[in-house]
């Protein structure tokens, strides 16, 4: 009789495996051969695995045709199968699988447009946080303000492209007008800020320097160091504006300074 | 969290999907309650805040799937974290999880597995619904599995490893009239027999719903998917179950091919209708 801790991780082997031959003689045919049992088992957690995925990476499935996306996804389950049972959470590297499955080498916008849709993904699930005033920093002085890191809204994920991907996605959304999605896969990159409104999830584009500042921003950097960022995009870039367009989007949560006293402002759930 | 030992009497709800949560937003239809898988309302996005908005309105139940009360190795800490954080909010009627496994080494299988009825699962089912008891401050309904396969070195019935587990914890059951005729029809034995055994004062929730028949190998096997209407056997079954427990909370579910509300309330309207000649016959008999 084999104890419940080695049972369990045999029947995991099995259900992203073949067979386990000793849990294979644990079980009882009924009937039918216990092969015939563990495989339902097995197709349940394969196929919902499968439609967690379908649900949120739309525009990949489309993209790729529904079996292909299915082949895709159980490969990719096998590889990395959920570590927890929140499934809005799973799927998070299935835009790097992607950029490596083999089948999928041609398709080299591919990658970046799952990147995409899992940015939105985020933006749905994050958790409702009111945004700093407008004019929180007004009177700070620009030294200090310098010296600022800042915490974004947790829904706000921004997303480079060397594709057209903002294109892709919205051409093939099911309102889309289809005479008119010829894309041409040359037109460029993109660089996407994705973020939720209320309620709404939606991206839009940023000019090259503006989303040098918010990523840098994004990726923990003091303000003044993500000025430096944009300014190497842009020698003119307006870092003032910058900063007041950032807060006027309600895109920061909080602060932090970055040295001399630590203090925040933080997030106030709605 | 509520539900402390005394069943509250809800009458009929329906799983709330949410292709149907707008139309419930907008129309508020007669419904008793709804009851929301915890997993899925775990974020603090809109379908949270959707859901925060019916609570005034409806009772709610909260049915968790990823306890893994069945797993060999510890509970996840952080998932019962979050599960506490999600009751504080919703403070639910009902709370309920599965006799059942779905976590080993880390990852999550994503379906409600098997276990093995000896002495060894009981110890550990038994240890991880007291923790999970204690650390949410409030009793729990287990709910029986719908099963397709069982192990060789099952000693125990099912509905004796779950009265077992009753005595044990002192939490409440939650029987699926549905999972008792599926696994009865798939591994063998009587759903009658398998109710009358059932602790009847533990049962605090009934799950009906509609099942699907596949072919194994020229032999029917019936799969729990929740995608059809109730069938007549299992409202037989219903029938009988509410002789025995009395009128306890009864939930619709309907999880795949999701239908119209109005197919869902048809549905729910039929086993009002079941809870009341059950009401009926109780009275008949006591006058």
């Amino acid at each position: 009789m084999p104890a419940l801790r080695d049972l369990q991780s045999a029947f995991l082997r099995a259900m992203l495996g073949p067979d386990e031959p000793q849990l294979l003689e644990a079980l009882v045919g009924d009937g039918l051969l216990p092969t015939a049992r563990l495989q339902m088992y097995r197709h349940h957690v394969l196929t919902s695995l499968t439609e967690v995925l379908q649900v949120t990476f739309p525009v990949i499935c489309r993209l790729v045709d529904e079996r292909f996306f299915r082949y895709a996804a159980d490969a990719y389950i096998r590889q990395s199968p959920p570590e927890a049972p929140c499934l809005f959470e799973y799927g998070a590297h299935f835009p790097a699988f992607l950029a490596t499955f083999p089948p999928c080498r041609a398709l080299v916008y591919l990658a970046d447009v799952a990147r995409l849709e899992w940015a939105l993904n985020v933006a749905l699930h994050a958790e409702a946080c009111a945004p700093i005033a407008t004019d929180a920093l007004r009177d700070m002085p620009g030294n200090e303000v310098a010296g600022l890191t800042v915490q974004c809204h947790p829904s706000l994920t921004l997303v480079r492209s060397p594709w057209p991907i903002d294109q892709i996605w919205r051409a093939n959304q099911a309102d889309a007008d289809v005479t008119a999605a010829v894309i041409d896969l040359r037109a460029g990159g993109v660089c996407l800020e994705i973020f939720r409104w209320e309620d709404a999830v939606g991206f839009r584009t940023l000019a090259p320097p503006v989303y040098a500042f918010r990523a840098a921003l994004a990726a923990g950097y003091r303000l003044d160091m993500a000025a430096e960022a944009a300014l190497a995009a842009e020698e003119d870039f307006d870092v003032v504006h910058a900063l007041a367009d950032l807060l006027a989007d309600g895109s920061v949560r909080g602060w932090t300074r970055s040295h001399a006293t630590r203090e925040s402002a933080s997030c106030t759930h709605r | 969290m509520v539900n402390m030992g005394s069943i509250p009497k809800l009458g009929v709800g329906i799983g709330l999907r949410a292709p149907h949560v707008a139309e419930v937003l907008a129309t508020r239809p007669a419904i008793g309650w709804f009851e929301v898988h915890a997993e899925n309302y775990m974020a603090g996005g809109p379908p949270l805040a959707a859901l925060e908005q019916l609570r005034a309105d409806y009772p709610l139940s909260v049915h968790g799937v990823g306890l893994s009360l069945g797993s060999a190795a510890a509970l996840d800490t952080r998932h019962l974290a979050r599960l506490k954080t999600l009751l504080a909010r919703l403070e639910p009627a009902l709370v309920s999880e599965h006799l059942a496994w779905s976590m080993t080494g880390g990852i999550y299988l994503n379906h409600l597995l098997p276990l093995p009825y000896t002495e060894e699962t009981l110890d550990i089912v038994v240890q991880h619904v007291r923790y999970a008891q204690e650390v949410l401050q409030g009793r729990l309904l287990i709910e029986n599995p719908s099963s397709y396969l069982r192990f060789a070195h099952s000693v125990i019935p099912e509905p004796e490893f779950l009265g077992e587990l009753v005595r044990r914890t002192g939490c409440g059951l939650l029987c699926d009239v549905n999972n008792i005729y599926v696994s009865c029809w798939n591994l063998g034995g009587d759903p009658l027999a398998y109710l009358d055994t059932l602790p009847a004062r533990a049962v605090g929730e009934i799950h009906v719903a509609g099942h699907a028949a596949n072919d194994a190998d020229g032999q029917t096997i019936l799969i729990d998917d929740h995608g059809a209407p109730v069938t007549a056997a299992v409202w037989a079954l219903y029938a009988h179950a509410l002789a025995r427990f009395g009128p306890v909370p009864t939930l619709l579910e309907w999880d795949t091919n999701i239908p119209d509300l109005a197919v869902l309330r048809g549905e729910a309207h039929t086993a009002e209708r079941y809870i009341q000649r059950a009401e009926e016959a109780v009275y008949a008999g006591v006058a």
